[in-house]
């Protein structure tokens, strides 16, 4: 089997089309947009992302999420005091659902991205159809995980009752965001197509130093 | 490298970069990579009169789901709901301006455009008045693909339902059976969209120009 960079070709990444690559970067001759044969720099891109998300992530877990004014005394709590709180009123589907959303699909995201950007690099073990797999699920993840953040905009906006009761939001969220809106880019920025070449170059790499 | 193929009788996939004669597809089928599974070529059922006929019915709903209240809360012999609209204005007004940034952005400015933008593109197709800024804006079109977190917000509605309705009187209102009619319109306009179809009709529209 072929790839389109072995024959000289590339994928446009918007339209699918594909062209001849003749300059670097290649305007699309169907949709006119400029592209790369490889998203460039992708694995430093990406590592770049990651790295920021994770670092993100950290005063996102540790400043309170959402304060929750009754009667002017102010109630803080984070993201995980907030799921203890549905654990002890016995909502448990709920509980996990936003403990997957925002604990484990983030963690997931930024973990699997490391491991790819890993693979890539050395080529351990690399199984590109599983991995693209993977890669598959983390793309499809990203925006999941921005639920806590539209919960919290939501009770802000709803549970409005003046002295009696308001919500606020607390600064956890925006550091939450971020480290959303990062992984996002980190998983667009990563070219899977990388998988694959490293592969074909890890096996066809002794028979090209010999014939040399 | 003296077997070229012809670019125009070969498709790549996407996610691996293998090179695949290109399928001849009747609508409803689609064509799948061999090396890594994913949808190479699809071609869909009456793409554009689907696309057309939903986005119109996303647009008459747009108001609705808007503007309408999704829920309200009764505590204290004190009600207040809120519409998708007031909850960027309270989130403004109190000084959350990033949330309320994020909010608009991702549930209210970015499906909007992307139903105007399917619907655009359906009714330039069905009425065959196509101009070569379509190259353009369908191309900026896919830039918006991952940003749509109309499905999110939704799932984040019923969260805080669950949230709510333990404390306090939750009521819910007209604006959250529109909010979910105009999820579900504004994702069907885009996703029966055949991109591969649209492609291929402007590429052989502005063919000549190029040449």
């Amino acid at each position: 089997m072929k790839t389109a960079r072995e024959l000289g070709l590339g994928l446009c990444p918007k339209c699918h089309k594909v062209n001849t690559m003749q300059t670097e970067p290649m305007q699309c001759v169907r949709c006119h947009g400029l592209f790369y044969q490889r998203n460039r720099n992708s694995l430093q891109y990406t590592l770049a992302w990651n790295i920021a998300a994770l670092l993100a992530f950290i005063p996102a877990n540790l400043y309170p999420i959402m304060i929750i004014y009754s009667l002017g005394i102010g109630d803080e709590s984070t993201i995980l005091s907030g799921i203890g709180q549905f654990v002890d009123q016995g909502l448990y589907p709920i509980a996990v659902i936003i403990f997957t959303a925002s604990i484990i699909v983030p963690l997931i995201k930024i973990i699997g991205l490391f491991v790819l950007v890993y693979k890539v690099h050395t080529g351990v073990r690399l199984k590109p159809d599983k991995h693209s797999k993977i890669y598959h699920i983390l793309e499809f993840l990203g925006p999941w995980s921005m639920l806590d953040v539209f919960v919290v905009a939501l009770l802000v906006a709803v549970v409005e009752l003046g002295f009696v009761t308001s919500v606020a939001a607390g600064p956890a969220i925006n550091y939450f965001t971020m480290t959303v809106i990062f992984t996002m880019i980190a998983a667009n920025s990563f070219d899977p197509r990388l998988l694959w070449d490293k592969k074909l170059i890890e096996q066809n790499g002794h028979i090209e130093n010999e014939g040399r | 490298m003296n077997n070229l193929p012809k670019t125009q009788q070969v498709v790549a996939c996407h996610l691996c970069d293998a090179i695949f004669d290109k399928p001849q597809l009747k609508q409803g089928q689609s064509a799948k990579c061999q090396r890594c599974g994913s949808t190479l070529v699809e071609r869909k059922v009456d793409s554009i009169n689907r696309s057309y006929y939903w986005s119109i019915a996303g647009i008459i709903l747009l108001a609705p789901a808007i503007l309408l209240p999704i829920m309200g809360v009764t505590l204290a012999k004190q009600y207040h709901n809120a519409s998708l609209l007031d909850c960027i204005l309270v989130l403004i007004d109190r000084g959350f301006f990033m949330i309320a940034t994020l909010v608009f952005l991702f549930a209210i400015a970015v499906p909007i455009v992307r139903l105007f933008g399917a619907f655009y593109i359906a009714i330039s197709f069905k009425y065959r008045r196509l101009k070569p800024s379509m190259l353009n804006f369908f191309r900026a079109y896919h830039h918006l693909d991952n940003w749509a977190m109309l499905n999110v917000f939704m799932l984040g509605i019923i969260v805080s339902m669950y949230k709510l309705i333990d404390d306090t009187e939750l009521s819910v209102n007209l604006g959250l059976l529109s909010l979910v009619l105009w999820l579900i319109c504004t994702t069907m306009a885009s996703l029966t969209l055949d991109q591969d179809y649209i492609w291929e009709t402007l590429e052989q529209e502005f063919a000549d120009e190029d040449s």
